[in-house]
C-alpha cells in the first residue's frame, strides 16, 4: 500500500516585486517512493513549486507536510536539520564548492552534523558507483560537466535522503550524461525507494517518470 | 566551517598574503612604536625616580591670597579686606617644623627604604673675580647616597669626600665650567646676607641636565652653620621600597603634618603630559594603520562574499544554517587577524630585539648605552587585542550579509 510522502495543500504564491501571482491554489500528493515529474512551460511555476515542496522556498499560503511532518510550520533550525537529513537536491548547475575536492564535495553535507568519518565509505561507494573513483581527490574544475552533475547527484545522496528534488538536472548536459543522469535518478526510486520530484522541459525524461504533474499558468493541469 | 574558510583563503593566495601583510604591518608597527615610546618613557620614570627622592618632604611656603589675614584683622566676624593691590608675599616656614617627629615616623614606616635630611638654599658661589648663583644642598652623604643615585654620577672625587665637614663642596659639571673651577680649588660661598664663607672644591658630578649640574653638595652642618640654621632642615628626601606607590604616601603624609609633600611623579607632572600625548599620538597612528588593515579584510570578504553566492545557496539547501555562513565568512576575517596578529607580534619582537641593540649616547647612561626599547608584555597583549578586534569589525559586516542571503534567491538569480 502506498503512503503519501509529500502532501501540498491549497499552496499559493504571490510576489511583490512586480506583484505577480505564481502559484494558486496547488494541492497534491506525492508518495513514498514515488518518482514524479514537474512539467510545463517556462514560466508556468514548475521551479516554484519544487523550491516550495523542498522547503528552500515558502509560500504565500497553504502548507507542505513531509513525511507527515508540517515544514512550512517548522523553525529555521528545525527546517535545516530536517533538510540536512531528509532531502537531497540536484540542480542544473552543479553548484560544487571549487575549493574542494570531489571526495570533500560529496562529503559536506555529513560535516554539517560531524558524520563526515561515519560516512567516508559510502561516500566512496557512491562516486565508485558514478563512476568517479579515480577523479576523489580532484577539484570541480577538473572535471567534466558530466562528472560535475554525477558528483553533485552523489553529494545529494550521501546522507541517504528519503526525498530528491531535481531541478532540471539534464539542462546542461549532453545526451549521453543527461542519459547517465536520468538512470540515476530513476535507480534512486526504483531500487532506493527514494521519493523523486524532478522538474523537466524535457518530454522524453517526463515520460520516464512514474507520474507527470502538469502546470500552467501557476496551476495544476488535470 | 573553519575548514572551509581556511580552504577559501589559501585558494586567494595573492589576496590573502595582501591582507595579511596589511594586518602584519599594523600589528609590527604597534609593537615596534609602542615599545620605543613606552621604553623612553620607562627609562625616564626610572631616571626620575633614581635621580631624585621618591617624596619630598618640605618646609610650607604657601603664597598669600587675598582673604587669608582677614581673620588676623577681624577675628572670627566673618569680615573681610579687599587689598588694593593684592598682599603678595609668601607665608609658611623656612624649615621642616618637627624633624624628629618625620625621623620617626619614616623609621617605623616598612615602605621606606631611605631617607636624608636637608637643607638647602640659593647661595652665591664665587671664584675671582666669576660669580654664579646655584642651589646649594647639604646633606648627610651617606643618607643621601641611598635615596638618590647622585653618588652614581661622580666624574672626580667620592661624593662621600664631604661626610668629614669641614668646608667641602662636590660641584656640578656646569657649576664648575661656570666659575672655571678645578678640583682641590676654594671658591667663596655666601648665603643669603651672610658673609661670604671659603670651600674647597673635593668633587665634581655629571647628571646631564643643565639644572641638576648647577648644584652644589656639603656636608649638612656646614650648610646649616653657614645658613645660620644649626639644627635645622628644609627638606625630607624620602626613597621608598615601592616607588609606585609614592603619591599615595604624599597625599596621606599631607594630612598628618603641616609641611608640604610631593611625590617624584606629582613633581614631574608636565613630563607625564607628554607621556600622555605621546601615548594619544601612538594610539591614534596605530588605529589608522589598523582600520586600514581592516578595510583590506571587509574589501577581500564583500568581494568573497559575491564571488561565493553558489556556495552559499547550496550550503543553505545541504542544511547549514545562518550561523554556519556568518562563522564561514567572520572566521575568514578573524583567521586573518589572527595570523597577521601573530607573525606581527614575532616581526614587532624580533625588530625591537634589534633596535635595543643600536647605541644610545646619553649622560644619563653611564658607560654609554642602548636604545631602551620596551618588551612588555602588556604591548604584544594590546597589539593582538586592537588586531583582533580590527579584523572582527571588519568582518561582522560581510559575514552577516551572506548570512542574510537565502538559497532561492541566489538560485532564481542564477548564482
Amino acid at each position: 500500500m502506498n503512503t503519501v510522502g509529500i502532501r501540498a495543500k491549497n499552496i499559493g504564491k504571490t510576489i511583490s516585486d512586480p506583484p505577480t501571482r505564481i502559484l494558486s491554489e496547488i494541492t497534491l500528493e506525492i508518495n513514498n517512493g514515488e518518482f514524479v515529474a514537474l512539467t510545463g512551460k517556462s514560466g508556468a511555476g514548475k521551479s516554484t513549486l519544487l523550491y516550495i515542496l523542498s522547503s528552500l522556498d515558502d509560500p504565500s499560503e497553504g502548507s507542505v507536510e513531509i513525511g507527515g511532518q508540517n515544514i512550512t510550520a517548522m523553525t529555521s533550525d528545525e527546517l535545516y536539520r530536517f533538510r540536512n537529513q531528509n532531502m537531497g537536491f540536484v540542480f542544473q548547475f552543479h553548484y560544487l564548492i571549487a575549493e574542494l575536492t570531489s571526495l570533500e564535495n560529496v562529503l559536506m553535507p555529513a560535516m554539517k552534523f560531524h558524520e563526515e568519518k561515519k560516512l567516508l565509505s559510502r561516500a566512496e561507494m557512491l562516486l565508485e558507483q558514478f563512476g568517479l573513483k579515480d577523479r576523489k581527490h580532484r577539484h570541480p574544475r577538473q572535471l567534466s560537466g558530466g562528472e560535475q552533475q554525477r558528483l553533485a547527484i552523489a553529494r545529494s545522496l550521501i546522507m541517504k535522503p528519503k526525498y530528491l528534488f531535481a531541478d532540471e538536472p539534464t539542462g546542461s548536459l549532453d545526451t549521453t550524461n543527461a542519459e547517465t543522469v536520468m538512470n540515476i535518478l530513476e535507480d534512486c526510486s526504483r531500487k532506493d525507494g527514494m521519493t523523486v520530484v524532478m522538474v523537466t522541459h524535457d518530454t522524453d525524461f517526463a515520460n520516464r517518470a512514474q507520474r507527470q504533474i502538469h502546470l500552467a499558468d501557476g496551476k495544476l493541469i488535470p | 566551517m573553519i575548514f572551509l574558510a581556511i580552504r577559501y583563503l589559501l585558494e586567494r593566495r595573492r589576496q590573502t598574503i595582501l591582507t595579511l601583510l596589511g594586518v602584519f604591518f599594523g600589528t609590527m608597527a604597534y609593537v615596534t612604536v609602542s615599545g620605543f615610546f613606552m621604553g623612553f618613557q620607562g627609562f625616564l620614570v626610572q631616571q626620575l625616580v633614581n635621580n631624585s627622592a621618591q617624596i619630598h618632604i618640605q618646609a610650607r611656603q604657601d603664597y598669600l591670597s587675598d582673604h587669608q589675614l582677614d581673620e588676623a584683622f577681624f577675628g572670627k566676624k566673618n569680615q573681610h579686606i579687599f587689598w588694593q593691590p593684592s598682599p603678595s608675599g609668601v607665608q609658611g616656614y623656612l624649615e621642616v617644623q618637627n624633624p624628629q617627629s618625620w625621623y620617626t615616623r619614616l623609621r617605623a614606616d616598612p615602605r621606606v627604604e631611605a631617607f636624608s635630611p636637608l637643607m638647602t638654599a640659593p647661595a652665591l658661589f664665587t671664584l675671582s673675580k666669576l660669580s654664579v648663583s646655584a642651589n646649594l644642598i647639604g646633606c648627610d652623604p651617606k643618607e643621601q647616597a641611598k635615596v638618590t643615585s647622585i653618588a652614581e654620577y661622580m666624574v672626580e672625587g667620592r661624593f662621600t669626600d664631604i661626610a668629614a665637614g669641614g668646608n667641602r663642596l662636590i660641584l656640578g659639571d656646569e657649576l664648575m665650567k661656570r666659575l672655571g673651577a678645578a678640583i682641590d680649588q676654594t671658591i667663596l660661598v655666601s648665603v643669603g646676607t651672610n658673609s661670604p664663607v671659603p670651600f674647597k672644591i673635593v668633587g665634581r658630578f655629571y647628571i646631564g641636565n643643565r639644572g641638576g649640574d648647577l648644584q652644589a653638595y656639603g656636608a649638612i652642618n656646614d650648610i646649616q652653620r653657614i645658613n645660620r640654621t644649626p639644627n635645622r632642615v628644609n627638606e625630607i628626601a624620602v626613597r621608598l621600597k615601592d616607588y609606585t606607590l609614592a603619591a599615595q604616601m604624599a597625599s596621606s603624609w599631607s594630612m598628618i603634618a603641616p609641611e608640604r609633600t610631593e611625590s617624584w611623579d606629582q613633581q614631574n607632572a608636565n613630563i607625564f603630559s607628554v607621556f600622555k600625548i605621546q601615548n594619544a599620538l601612538r594610539f591614534s597612528m596605530i588605529a589608522t594603520i589598523l582600520v586600514v588593515a581592516g578595510f583590506g579584510i571587509y574589501n577581500v570578504l564583500n568581494m568573497t562574499v559575491n564571488q561565493k553566492r553558489q556556495d552559499i545557496a547550496i550550503l543553505r539547501a545541504l542544511g547549514y544554517d545562518t550561523f554556519d555562513i556568518v562563522t564561514l565568512f567572520f572566521s575568514q576575517g578573524l583567521l586573518l587577524g589572527i595570523v597577521g596578529a601573530f607573525f606581527g607580534l614575532i616581526g614587532g619582537y624580533f625588530l625591537c630585539r634589534y633596535l635595543q641593540t643600536l647605541p644610545f649616547s646619553s649622560p644619563m647612561v653611564k658607560g654609554g648605552g642602548h636604545l631602551q626599547i620596551s618588551i612588555d608584555a602588556a604591548i604584544y597583549i594590546q597589539a593582538t587585542a586592537i588586531a583582533l578586534f580590527s579584523a572582527s569589525i571588519a568582518s561582522i559586516l560581510p559575514a552577516h550579509a551572506a548570512g542574510k542571503l537565502t538559497p532561492i534567491d541566489i538560485i532564481r538569480q542564477g548564482g
